[in-house]
């Protein structure tokens, strides 16, 4: 984890209101695991509000044109209030203060060793920001990915040319039919699992605590490990002001609170007590 | 330029200061609960280039904490409702301090409890424990709701804490941070001060509250939160003022301090130190920055000795 300012190299607009931002920042770039994400505050007076910085997960690692090395981090930013605001207006060249990567990833090379064929990627609209990186890991270890997408509207399945590229199956949901199955994106994935008769199988999930929660009770239904990407709002990120809590229960049934900047962004499902929302 | 003044500006400042007899380094130190224990910012800063560390509120055992959401941003500034979450002093002696204590920092432990008992406890196995310069009884944080928050009602209660917790640290010197949430802190002062009290720090939060218009709920799951950052500074700066005049102890400024101007603030108001607490947030750094800063300060302006600074407000003409 480092603290660098970094420089804004492009922002582009992706529609409803989401922006893909990319900034030069090889040193980091190169740590990156998926599922990590980066603390950013536009490099302004100290005192300009929003003080703290915002968490985004890393979408993708920016590679150099001509070396082919990490050069920089993309990441997905959709507009929704103050610190996004400013962050999505920045021009190229302008400075970020940029710290990350942070935070507990996805277990994928764990899973290689249980011999998992096939994982279920579930986003839910800007949800899909930790599955790019998860999905290419995944193949890179054999695992075969296909991806669940849902949105409000066609407009909110940004980025969902990335993954088509990657030659995986996707399947997209929309709650006003205007694109996909007009449907949440948890109907098409149950109907998946149902029809699906392997058994090395794994779920990975991101996006609102409801679509979370359903992702998790399929899991639980169809007794298989889901891991989620979870939200809180944060002070620090580096696991000091146990401001970023969830609730959770360890095995024994032992109620906790665990930092979700630290301890997750990523977690077991069956960690979590999913009848307390963090945010 | 003469040769003289030419010296002089190289000289370097004289930037230790001495509380309730622990030398400090310098008097910049970070405030409880916003650096952890110390360790989380050891990649990001050099812990050394610091006065002191106070760490997070410490109990006996372990304290859970309050449901999330636990923090929320405002105008310059924060409500945080954590609610003493916190490791417990045991596991903080056996697996933070030993490593802490590798860097050359005063380590000053906060404490918390929700009866005179628990601060008792805690304060007895602390003061046996090596490696630790000072303890800093919290009775002031607005966050928990039995308990604690009645020593900062009644400055006769206050007292009593002060006096018990005292005679249960006989080798360690005893602060009180005082809550901001009273009418007169100078009555509080002196409580502390009568009661025993080596240093004061000044201040905690403010209880606060924020609303989700939508939802029509509270942003906090427990309702009110204690108001920190930038926000709070100029209140920061007249208690501080109010309570160094009211006492002979040391007392330490805290509350909103985000850079050096903010730290010297204190300072001269009457602060013989300050500690950043908010601002390590979104600048990790921070403290290393203000500390250099002193220095730079008291460098051009030809002071030998930070201490010369201490209450030096002017009054007008
Ligand atoms: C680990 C992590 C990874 C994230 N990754 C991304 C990402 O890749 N792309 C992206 O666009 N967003 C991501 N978010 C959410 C993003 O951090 C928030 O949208 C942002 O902090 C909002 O800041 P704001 O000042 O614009 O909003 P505010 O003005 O503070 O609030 C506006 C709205 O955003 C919601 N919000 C505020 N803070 C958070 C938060 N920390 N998490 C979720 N919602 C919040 C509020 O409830 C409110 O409805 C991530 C959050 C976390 C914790
Ligand atoms: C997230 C958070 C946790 C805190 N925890 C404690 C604590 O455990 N004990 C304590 O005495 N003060 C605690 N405080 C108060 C700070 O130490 C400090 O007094 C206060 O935040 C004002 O300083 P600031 O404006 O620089 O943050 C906490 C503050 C914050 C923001
Ligand atoms: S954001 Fe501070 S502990 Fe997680």
């Amino acid at each position: 984890m480092l603290d660098k300012k970094v420089k804004v190299k492009a922002i582009r607009e992706l529609g409803a209101d989401n922006y893909l931002l990319t900034v030069n920042t090889p040193e980091q770039a190169r740590l990156v695991r998926p599922g990590q994400f980066v603390m950013l505050k536009c490099v302004e007076d100290l005192a300009e509000n929003p003080l703290l910085r915002r968490p985004f997960t890393i979408f993708d690692i920016h590679r150099s044109s001509r070396s082919g090395k990490p050069a920089g981090l993309d990441l997905l930013i959709k507009d929704v209030g103050v610190g996004t605001r400013k962050l999505v207006q920045t021009r190229p060249g302008q400075l970020l203060d940029c710290l990350g990567p942070q935070g507990h990833g996805f277990q994928v090379a764990a899973e290689m060793r249980n011999r998992v064929q096939l994982a279920y990627l579930v986003a839910g609209g800007v949800g899909i920001a930790p599955l790019f990186l998860l999905a290419q890991s995944l193949l890179t270890h054999g695992i075969r990915p296909v991806l669940f997408y849902g949105g409000a509207s066609a407009a909110d399945l940004v980025l969902r040319e990335n993954f088509e590229r990657l030659g995986i199956e996707c399947v997209y949901t929309t709650e006003d039919g205007s694109f996909g199955e007009r449907a949440l994106v948890t109907q098409p994935l149950a109907q998946y699992i149902r029809s699906y008769r392997g058994k090395n199988i794994r779920m990975y999930g991101c996006g609102p605590w409801g679509m979370m929660k359903a992702v998790h009770l399929l899991s639980i239904e169809n007794d298989i490990q889901c891991e989620v990407s979870l939200e809180a709002r944060m002070g620090c990120s580096l696991g000091a002001c146990l401001g970023c809590v969830v609730q959770t229960r360890d095995s024994r049934g032992e109620e906790q609170y665990l930092r979700v900047c630290q301890d997750g962004p990523v977690m077991n499902s069956r960690l979590i007590n999913w009848n307390t929302v963090p945010l | 330029m003469t040769k003289e003044s030419d010296k002089a500006s190289f000289k370097a400042p004289h930037m230790a200061v001495d509380i309730a007899g622990v030398r400090f380094k310098n008097p910049v130190m970070t405030a409880s609960g916003t650096f952890g224990y110390g360790l989380e910012f050891s990649n990001l800063m050099d812990l050394n280039s610091i006065g002191g560390i106070v760490v997070k509120g410490l109990s006996t055992a372990p304290i859970k904490g309050n449901p999330p959401p636990r923090v929320y941003e405002t105008p310059s500034g924060m409500l945080n409702a954590i609610g003493w979450q916190n490791i417990g002093a045991t596991e903080f002696v056996a697996r933070k301090l030993p490593v802490l204590m590798n860097y050359d920092t005063n380590v000053i432990v906060n404490i918390v409890g929700f009866e005179l008992d628990d601060y008792l406890e805690v304060t007895r196995f602390l003061n046996d424990c090596p490696g630790i310069k000072a303890l800093e009884l919290n009775i002031s944080c607005p966050n928990v709701k039995k308990g604690g928050f009645h020593f900062n009602k009644d400055p006769k209660d206050t007292y009593t804490i002060t006096a018990e917790t005292k005679k249960a640290s006989p080798r360690l010197p005893l602060w009180v941070k005082l809550s901001p949430n009273v009418t007169d802190i100078a009555e509080f002062a002196k409580a502390c001060e009568d009661a025993g009290a080596d240093a004061l720090s000044v201040i905690n939060t403010f209880v606060g509250m924020a609303i989700d218009v939508e939802k029509r709920r509270p942003r906090l799951r427990f309702m009110t939160g204690g108001l920190s950052g930038p926000a709070i500074r100029p209140i920061a700066v007249r208690m501080v003022y109010e309570a160094s005049r009211a006492v002979k102890i040391p007392v330490i400024g805290i509350g909103g301090i985000a850079s050096t101007e903010d730290a010297l603030e204190f300072l001269i108001a009457g602060a013989r130190a300050v500690q950043v607490g908010t601002a390590n947030f979104y600048q990790p750094d921070i403290s290393q920055r203000i500390a250099l800063g002193l220095q730079e300060y008291c460098r051009l302006r030809h002071i030998e000795d930070i201490n010369e600074l201490v209450g030096s407000l002017q009054p007008y003409e």
